[in-house]
């Protein structure tokens, strides 16, 4: 069994097992044709309602749907980025949902309040939103560096204070639409025009230059982490933090840098939100994205390749969550999928004994090494 | 004056029970060395379960299969993080996912979307012989069972961990698991118990939610409550007291919130909600900064146990 098919199986055959094993949990607590009709459903707003658009031609039956699931796959490649590059350098970023959070805000802010042209005020925003992810990240960083205290903590405190910090607080109070009035709705003012990210196919689907922004910057991040030095040393750090300093690698400089292009990467996420879509920080960001990245990271292998794969694929599905509810299921189903597929990848040794014994027979050529060291997920 | 230090006391025991049994199942795993993110999920499914038993049996058995349900995903976690030694992590996170999105699932196809139908609380207990007249003590009457369990565990539980053999070879599994299985004793069986043990707690956290608190499992339980379960035990230094007063203390901050926010509007302008609901992390965060290092963690926290590893 080759080495990069023993890589990316467990992740391919987890996400399939995810699948049946939902859909048979539809045809338990409903019946076996509402699954697979749901299914389908979830195919059709995910990947756009072919048949109905071989029938009649309408091409919006199609490429909504598809920018839907662009939209959604957008932010969860770059929140699943930010949790891939901070697990290369050694630390598990818990803490993307309170940067995106943050990012989001930032992103709101630069929107609504700064006046700017229109080729400068979307940068703008978006690098508010990046810088204010990195720095939210960097305290989660710098309590490992300075005191050591565990990043898995810190983030998942981070994220509690950025939610009441600004869910509970700013956008309801000193930066909610109208303060000062005795409006009271939550959120903040609508961003100018000049700071929504443009749309691409006009009327027909909401896809924005999120997308290929995302695309780019997974590019980005794949071509750090492999061509330039930086990213070879942020990588040795991650394999092994002793041998990395004894090769005169700047430790604790790498993983800041990486912890802060992890908070960046889940801050830009946020600004897509908002940019994109939202147009606005709305009264509360809810949909978990960040933790979504967890799941995109592991499934896709901590590779910006396996990631960007995906956070396609998921978005699909989440995209294509919404029809199920013509069936009267939940449209959050495609996260217990998700979730089910993140948890059967987290047995990735468990499916490497099962294709061993499997496999074995038909390669005896080679004795396969009894468990393979997983450097990718740090131990904690 | 008395009476709203009363009301006080009364909303901050109820609060707190869900959230001491959930820190001290936390306590209990990450003690053995197993990291515990799953909190949340473990709670989550323990509150379900014992809502939608509770409709059909008796609501103490619901609570039992509340605990039953919260073991029943430790055990996933230990299969994952035992048995094959994963990212303990990554499982605990998987199992919030799953606990989060097959909840919003069930309750929506078995139930509509508000809510499991109102089962019969727990009953209430009182205290007896006119206790339950004497201003302060007035609190402590009309909680439910749980509310007195938690009151009393953490100390049994402190007992068990530094005075019986057990709780030395539990905690010595978490610092030098290879110490204790040079004495014969199996590291996988103690870690077992623990997280066995650990789920069931926070199961029984989520079963005080949805039967003692409120009479139903609502769409958002347990909200957060899990991580906050978490906070209480980095704030208690892992131990099962600090944990219990940890958790008292978070509870009684948010009775005060609670009790401002309806009786002094107000107070609303010159304290921000946010920054109270902030606190209980920020407290957690600055304890772990000014700490640092010495923090308490279990060593050999998140390391997955093999025989032949040295």
């Amino acid at each position: 069994m080759g080495e990069r098919i023993r890589e990316v199986l467990p992740s391919i055959l987890s996400v399939l097992l995810a699948l049946v094993v939902c859909w048979v949990a539809i045809a338990l607590t409903r019946d076996a044709s509402i699954a697979t009709g749901s299914y389908l459903n979830m195919l059709r707003g995910g990947l756009g309602d072919w048949p109905l658009f071989l029938e009649n031609g309408r091409a919006a039956v199609v490429i909504r749907p598809l920018g839907e699931s662009a939209i959604k796959a957008s932010l969860l490649l770059l929140t699943g980025l930010s949790v891939a590059v901070a697990f290369k350098v050694g630390l598990f970023n818990i803490g993307a949902q309170g940067q995106m959070l943050v990012g989001a805000l930032a992103a709101a802010v630069v929107g609504a309040y700064v006046e700017l042209p229109a080729l400068l005020h979307v940068p703008a925003a978006l690098l508010a939103a990046a810088l204010t992810g990195a720095a939210w990240a960097l305290v989660a960083a710098g309590l490992k560096l300075t005191r050591g205290v565990h990043e898995v903590i810190s983030t998942i405190m981070l994220n509690w204070v950025a939610v009441s910090l600004v869910d509970n607080w700013l956008v309801v109070g000193p930066l909610r639409t109208g303060a000062g009035t005795d409006l009271s709705t939550s959120g903040t003012d609508q961003i100018a025009v000049s700071a929504a990210l443009p749309r691409l196919m006009g009327d027909i689907s909401r896809l924005h230059l999120g997308f290929p922004l995302a695309l780019a910057v997974a590019l980005g991040v794949w071509m750090w982490l492999s061509r330039l030095r930086t990213g070879f040393e942020v990588r040795a750090v991650g394999l092994g933090p002793e041998a990395a300093r004894a090769a005169g690698i700047p430790v604790a400089r790498r993983t800041a840098e990486a912890m802060g292009l992890a908070g960046a990467l889940a801050g830009l996420a946020g600004a897509l939100l908002v940019m994109g879509t939202e147009l606005r920080y709305p009264g509360t960001l809810g949909a978990p994205y960040g933790f979504d990245g967890i799941a995109m990271s592991l499934i896709g292998g901590n590779h910006p390749l396996g990631v960007t794969l995906s956070a396609l694929f998921f978005g699909a599905l989440r995209a294509g969550g919404t029809r199920m509810q013509l069936l009267g299921v939940h449209k959050s189903f495609p996260e217990l999928i998700q979730g089910l597929a993140l948890l059967f990848v987290a047995g990735r040794l468990v499916w490497l004994s099962l294709l061993r014994r499997r496999l074995a027979p038909v390669t005896p050529t080679q004795p396969q090494p009894q468990s393979q060291p997983r450097p990718e997920v740090p131990r904690a | 004056m008395l009476e709203v230090l009363e009301a006080l006391l009364s909303s901050t025991l109820e609060y707190s029970t869900a959230l001491v049994f959930a820190a001290l199942g936390a306590v209990l795993s990450e003690r053995a060395g197993v990291v515990n993110v799953g909190v949340e999920g473990m709670m989550r499914t323990g509150a379900f379960c014992a809502a939608v038993a509770a409709l059909s049996m008796p609501t103490p058995l619901g609570v039992l299969m509340g605990m039953i349900a919260g073991a029943a995903m430790a055990a996933v976690h230990g299969y994952l993080c035992i048995r094959w030694r994963s990212d303990q992590v990554v499982s605990g996170m998987a199992l919030n996912l799953v606990a989060l999105a097959g909840g919003t699932y069930l309750l929506e196809s078995l139930y509509g979307p508000n809510g499991t139908p109102p089962i019969t609380q727990l009953s209430r207990w009182h205290l007896p012989f006119g206790l339950a007249e004497v201003p302060l003590l007035r609190a402590f009457s009309g909680h439910s069972v749980l509310t007195w369990l938690a009151l009393a565990l953490p100390f049994a539980f402190h007992w068990v961990l530094y005075r019986s053999p057990l709780g030395l070879r539990l905690r010595a599994v978490g610092e030098k698991p290879h110490a204790v299985a040079t004495l014969g004793l199996s590291v996988q069986n103690l870690r077992w118990l623990a997280v066995l043990g650990g789920g069931a707690l926070a199961g029984l956290g989520g079963a005080a939610l949805s039967t003692a608190v409120l009479d139903r499992f609502e769409q958002h339980t347990p909200a957060g409550l899990g991580f906050m379960a978490m906070a209480a035990m980095v704030f208690g230094r892992w131990t099962p007291r600090g944990a219990f007063l940890a958790a008292l203390f978070f509870a009684a901050g948010n009775a005060l919130r609670i009790g401002l926010a309806s009786s002094l509007p107000e107070i609303k302008d010159v304290v921000p909600q946010g920054f109270l609901l902030a606190l209980p992390y920020l407290l957690t965060l600055l304890l772990l900064a000014i700490q640092g290092q010495r923090t308490h963690a279990p060593a050999a926290l998140g390391v997955p146990y093999e025989q032949e590893s040295r």
